[in-house]
């Protein structure tokens, strides 16, 4: 047992280079993930960088290009009330809000969380069907991976050793589009037995934007672009969802485990999409 | 008898100065060094509740805290929230209401209740069922918990 | 705030005064078994097995040795073979031999302080060689299956049990003949019902503090539900004399049954002896679920015959039990069970009979209903069943049945005082059964009635006046959060007459307590509450003689006045106890000090009514009862049912504090409707799957309905203080089939297995349409 030593850099750049300068070092935030792992003894860094003094990391704020900037370092009770989450990507702070309860939406960070990736967390469903991208800085400067390629696999994302996610970037919502995010768990708070994340806006009665994601149910989201993309421009009925459910169902792979079995989640995906998706029409004051 | 360097911590409106490695949590200090004992090691895990504490004046786990990162906030524990050593109203409504089993969550649960009353001082049944979710109770079902918070003289 | 009741006469009893211990609790300094520090203390950890069942080949401790700060390192080869258990003694204080389930501690280290004791501890290298896991108890016995104890046959049983192989026990109990009586019935229903194992989830995992004082006396302080139970424990399997071993209680961060029996006290004993120094050791969470106890799974098949009006006819229970690897509270479970399996109804023809099996997962044993809740989910449910092929209202097939004054319970013994009628009338009327039964909207409702035992064993009280005549209760019962303290010394108050502020109620303490087998069973107010006022009334005799002397008037005149007065009936004249308290502790006779003991002894099993083989225990407790109404929603589109509401009656004799009671009713509402809907230990091979609050889920704020409203019906137990029984279990033995049939009201969903998870609601869901 050797004692890991202790930093509390004020910039990234110094951030990156603590972590270039070390292959055990962990970046800690909120200590929501990390701290947990510490005390159950399943992670031993060599030494800890405390980023609470990045203020890069602290902010919200509207890019120029009209993409939002959530800093990594953005706690989950402050996503939940973002007012610059507005129209399809409230479906973020909605699975904000249902992260956990009110102790660890104060002291949990998104970058935290989507970092650790487990694949039964709420923001990566969310960030999946957003299209949002993740900022990282590293030994060779800042890149933005989109969360299509970020979640990789149970517990591994694109993160390389020596990265830093730097902030969470949310493209502007579709105009007029409504966002639901629709959770099953064993009680309030608790990992999600499945999740959907639904983005749409419709002109008409005709769907304009589609995004569906599902989660909890394999080791990253699952979106079906191909299937989104033929629903647009026409009327979104209970047979055109009912098809779509079943066929992000046939596209999940899920394990079974202490909160429910694989079976019964195939199961429940298409029930969750019609649910969200229902909710979305209702929410876009389509009654149909 | 953590190894590692000497902080000063910020609690319950003193200075008090205490051994830390990167590692050791807040719980750990407060409880071992500090000798306030409110705050309880239920899981270690961050999900029971019985080691909320206020950093900030925000809620937090004590146990997913870690000591060093905690220099320079205001900590507040239960302990903090007495009134010379007496009952607050909160605590008093907690004993007068019977919210009061075991009492291994009940230092955590005040601090909950404390922040939710802080926001929202006349809270409905619902609203302290939504401030309290992330503290369990294996004793009371909750019923005279959620009395003590709504009934709070003076609140 | 519990209504005190206007028509109660008494002084003390009945009135819902804050427990006495609620303040200190409040104020965040109450200390529990972690917060205490003895000088110079070492801290203990342990190494467990990573294999279900397997035989130990060697230990090398060297590693763990050399680490700074370890203090002394203990392995099966340094205790010697003594065995505890209440009903087998078949448990060591450590695996000796063989290990028996994953997560059993094989070896322990006490060191300077709690990391490096845990990371010492997993220095410690031991080979195994791997035997054949046995996972449930259908595996353990079939013939030929691994035996999990080869000396059973050796061990010291105190029952005469019918054990053999795996089977650790088998009981039964008929009255009548079924067999016959199954011809004479209108209608037969034989279903299955299974349960699960359930975590007790104290909020305070275990723990215990050990010091050896010079003269070899040891000071034993723990987290536990009996001083005493944790006293022969320890030195059973250590085999120490009593005499050596002083065990204590701080407070206790509650109990359902996992802490009456020992669990890391013997290990703790050990370091402190062997390390020469005192050792705290702290479960973690983690240790906590994989090595303390559990819920036990149950199989219940139950066959019930009826007469087309509902009389009941005839009831047969079989039962199947996993016992985990040690006996432990197993045997008395099954009894339990299978004197419970009838309900509060009266069955003119009745058996019930089952095996409890070893299999290599950790013990499971005593948990709030021992063995009641199994068997009310598949009586009760079946009820409903019943009732509902009948075209009967269930509450009125409950009614038809329950057991009337002078008839006795299954097995023979006499029911003295009974409610359970009263109480289904009043949920009936609460929760406006008739009504909502008609016109259910999405929400269904069930109903549930039980009765179950309060009582069971020896305990004693001491009441001893002070130099300026207040007083010192000392019980030994240990208050687990749940108010005995509180209820005690308001016992003892209405006897003595005086304040509550007046008594000082002792901590349990062996060297000092008199004898009190524990706080279990749903026991302590009844049983102990009775020795309060027997000793209590021992003190009075002894005032009321020394009041004789000073106001110079025969005993037999005096009376007790409010306030720690004796008077002279009918006359003004009146002496304080402060002036008695002074006169014995200088003067004459000697300082006051009353004194009880008791042992309950009312038969279980009356030989001319019923026959029994292989019960554990002779004699159990009085009975208390309750009935319930819950409420429940269902999602259609997953499946998750969730409790909404829930109207009890609850028959306790007379209730001591209604505020308390209270908190009885409310508390097993919670941790039985955990239980009914998603609670459960998940085992992959002989892995404990969820051992962590992350993966283990208990009802939380949003899970528990605010909506919980209690009846108290009040039907005196005649030998009971005041009156009163316990009401400790029975709130949560009702929850399963009141929620399993409300499911059913509201869906024509019939579920038998617990938990009622989405995922089988929604499979009965699916299947119906």
């Amino acid at each position: 047992m050797t004692e890991a030593g202790y930093s509390e850099p004020v910039s990234v750049d110094e951030v990156v280079t603590l972590l270039a300068a070390d292959d055990e070092a962990k970046c800690v935030a909120g200590g929501a993930s990390l701290v947990a792992m510490l005390n159950a003894r399943l992670v031993e860094p060599s030494r800890l960088i405390s980023l609470r003094h990045v203020e890069e990391l602290q902010k919200i704020e509207l890019a120029e290009d009209g993409w939002l900037r959530i800093g990594a370092l953005v706690q989950h009770c402050d996503v939940a009330i973002a007012a610059e989450l507005t129209e399809g990507n409230q479906v973020l702070s909605q699975a904000a809000g249902l992260i956990a309860n009110p102790v660890i939406r104060d002291m949990g960070t998104i970058g935290g969380s989507v970092g650790h990736f487990d694949p039964a967390a709420d923001y990566p469903v969310a960030l999946a069907a957003l299209g949002a991208e993740f900022e990282i800085a590293g030994a060779n400067g800042r890149r933005s991976i989109p969360a299509s390629e970020f979640f990789i696999d149970w517990y591994e994302t694109a993160l390389a050793p020596g990265d830093l996610i730097t902030c969470i970037r949310v493209p502007p919502p579709p105009a007029g589009s409504a966002g639901v995010y629709e959770k099953l768990a064993k009680v309030k708070g608790d990992m999600g037995i499945a999740m959907v994340a639904v983005v749409m806006a419709m002109e008409g009665d005709a769907v304009s934007h589609l995004a569906v994601s599902v989660g909890g149910c394999g080791p990253t989201p699952i979106r079906l672009s191909d299937a989104e993309q033929a629903l647009i421009g026409g009327r979104i009925d209970e047979a055109a969802i009912q098809n779509l459910g079943d066929k992000l169902s046939a596209a999940s792979d899920p394990v079974d485990d202490v909160r429910a079995s694989a079976a019964y989640r195939k199961i429940l995906i298409p029930r969750l999409v019609a649910r969200a998706i229902g909710q979305a029409k209702t929410k876009l004051g389509d009654g149909s | 008898m953590s190894s590692g360097e000497t902080i000063s911590l910020k609690l319950n409106g003193e200075v008090r100065e205490a051994t830390a490695g990167p590692t050791t949590t807040l719980l750990e200090v407060i409880r071992e060094q500090l000798g306030l004992t409110g705050a309880k090691k239920g899981c270690n895990q961050g999900v029971c509740g019985a080691c909320t504490v206020l950093i900030d004046g925000k809620l937090a786990r004590a146990c997913l805290s870690l000591a060093v990162n905690s220099v320079g906030r205001e900590i507040t524990t239960n302990e903090g929230l007495t009134e010379d050593g007496e009952p607050s109203p909160l605590q008093q409504s907690f004993i007068d209401n019977g919210a009061v089993q075991c009492g291994f969550c009940t230092s955590g649960m005040i601090v909950s209740s404390h922040h939710l009353l802080q926001d929202n001082p006349s809270p409905s049944v619902d609203e302290v069922r939504d401030g309290l979710s992330g503290n369990v109770c294996r004793c009371s079902g909750y019923k005279k918990i959620i009395d003590a918070v709504r009934n709070v003289a003076g609140g | 705030m519990a209504a005190d009741k206007t028509t109660n006469k008494m002084y003390q009893v009945g009135k819902s005064i804050p427990k006495i211990d609620a303040k200190e609790k409040v104020l965040g300094q109450a200390q529990y078994i972690a917060d205490l520090i003895r000088p110079n203390m070492l801290f203990g950890a342990m190494l467990q097995s990573p294999y279900a069942h397997a035989k130990i080949i060697s230990y090398d401790t060297s590693e763990a040795e050399k680490v700074p700060g370890v203090k002394c390192v203990l392995t099966g080869d340094d205790f010697e073979d003594h065995k505890m258990g209440p009903f087998i003694k078949d448990e060591g204080a450590i695996a000796k031999g063989k290990v028996r389930y994953m997560g059993e501690p094989v070896a322990c280290v006490a060191a300077e302080d709690e990391a490096t004791a845990r990371a010492a501890a997993l220095l410690i290298d031991v080979e195994y060689e791997e035997l054949p896991a046995i996972l449930s108890p259908e595996a353990a016995l079939e013939p030929g299956a691994a035996v999990i104890h080869e000396e059973l046959q050796d061990y010291f049983k105190v029952f005469e049990a019918i054990a053999e192989d795996n089977l650790m026990s088998f009981t039964e109990i008929s009255e009548g003949d079924v067999d016959k009586a199954w011809d004479e019935c209108d209608l037969i229903v034989e279903n299955t019902y299974e349960t699960q194992a359930q975590n007790h989830l104290s909020l305070e995992p275990c723990g215990a503090l050990a010091e050896v004082e010079p003269d070899g006396l040891i000071n034993l302080w723990s987290a536990n539900q009996s001083v005493f139970r944790v006293q022969a424990n320890v030195c059973e399997c250590l085999g120490l004399p009593m005499s050596r071993l002083r065990s204590m209680t701080p407070k206790v961060g509650a109990g359902f049954g996992n802490k009456m029996e020992a669990h890391i006290q013997p290990l703790c004993v050990a370091l402190a002896l062997a390390s020469k120094r005192p050792v705290k050791m702290i479960l973690s969470r983690e240790e906590d679920f994989e090595t303390v106890r559990a819920r036990h799974p149950f199989k219940v098949r139950c066959k019930t015959g009826v007469m087309n009006d509902g009389t009941f006819v005839a009831r047969e229970v079989e039962l199947l039990v996993d016992g985990g690897a040690f006996a432990d509270d197993s045997p008395g479970v099954l009894g339990n069970a299978a004197l419970m399996s009838m309900g509060p109804y009266h069955f003119p023809n009745a058996k019930a009979f089952g095996k409890v099996a070893y299999t290599n997962h950790l013990r499971f044993a005593a948990f709030r209903g021992f063995g009641n809740p199994q068997v009310t989910f598949a009586g009760e449910s079946q009820l409903d069943e019943i009732a509902d092929k009948l075209g009967i209202d269930p509450i009125d097939l409950r009614i038809k049945n329950v057991l009337d004054k002078g008839q006795k319970w299954f097995g023979g013994q006499k029911v003295d005082s009974n409610g359970l009628q009263e109480c289904l009338e009043k949920v009936r009327a609460s929760s406006d059964w008739d009504n909502r039964r008609k016109n259910s909207g999405d929400n269904g409702i069930g109903v549930s009635a039980a009765g179950h035992i309060s009582g069971l064993l020896a305990t004693g009280a001491i009441v001893r006046m002070l130099e300026d005549g207040t007083f010192v209760l000392n019980t030994g019962a240990t208050d687990i959060g749940q108010g005995s303290d509180t209820v005690l010394t308001q016992i003892c108050a209405e006897a003595l007459q005086i304040p509550i502020e007046n008594i000082r109620t002792a901590a349990p303490d062996t060297d000092g307590s008199p004898y009190n087998w524990g706080t279990t069973a749903s026991r302590v107010t009844y049983t102990t509450g009775r020795a309060v006022v027997g000793a209590a009334e021992d003190a009075v005799r002894q005032i009321k003689d020394y009041a004789a002397i000073l106001l110079e008037s025969s005993a037999d005149d005096l009376e007790l006045r409010e306030g720690g007065m004796v008077g002279i009936k009918g006359a003004n004249k009146e002496v304080s106890f402060f002036e008695i308290a002074a006169m014995t502790h200088w003067g004459v006779g000697g300082p006051i000090v009353g004194s009880h003991t008791l042992v309950f002894d009312q038969p279980t099993i009356d030989p001319k009514r019923a026959v029994a083989r292989g019960m554990p225990f002779t004699n159990i407790g009085v009975f208390t009862f309750a009935a319930m109404v819950s409420e429940v929603a269902i999602d259609q589109v997953t499946g998750k049912a969730s409790a909404e509401g829930a109207w009890y009656a609850v028959d306790v004799g007379q209730a001591i504090n209604p505020g308390l009671v209270e908190g009885q009713v409310d508390g097993g509402y919670a941790q039985g409707l955990g239980y009914t809907l998603f609670e459960e230990m998940v085992w992959d091979d002989g892995r404990l799957a969820n051992p962590t609050l992350m993966d283990y889920k208990a009802p939380g704020t949003a899970e528990v309905p605010y909506e919980i409203d209690t009846t108290i019906v009040e039907h005196p137990e005649p030998d009971g203080p005041f009156g009163a029984k316990g009401v400790g279990e029975i709130t949560l033995v009702t929850v399963p089939a009141s929620i399993a049939n409300a499911i059913t009201h509201a869906s024509c969903l019939r579920l038998r297995k617990l938990p009622l998870s989405p995922e089988r609601v929604l499979n009965g869901l699916m299947e119906n349409e």
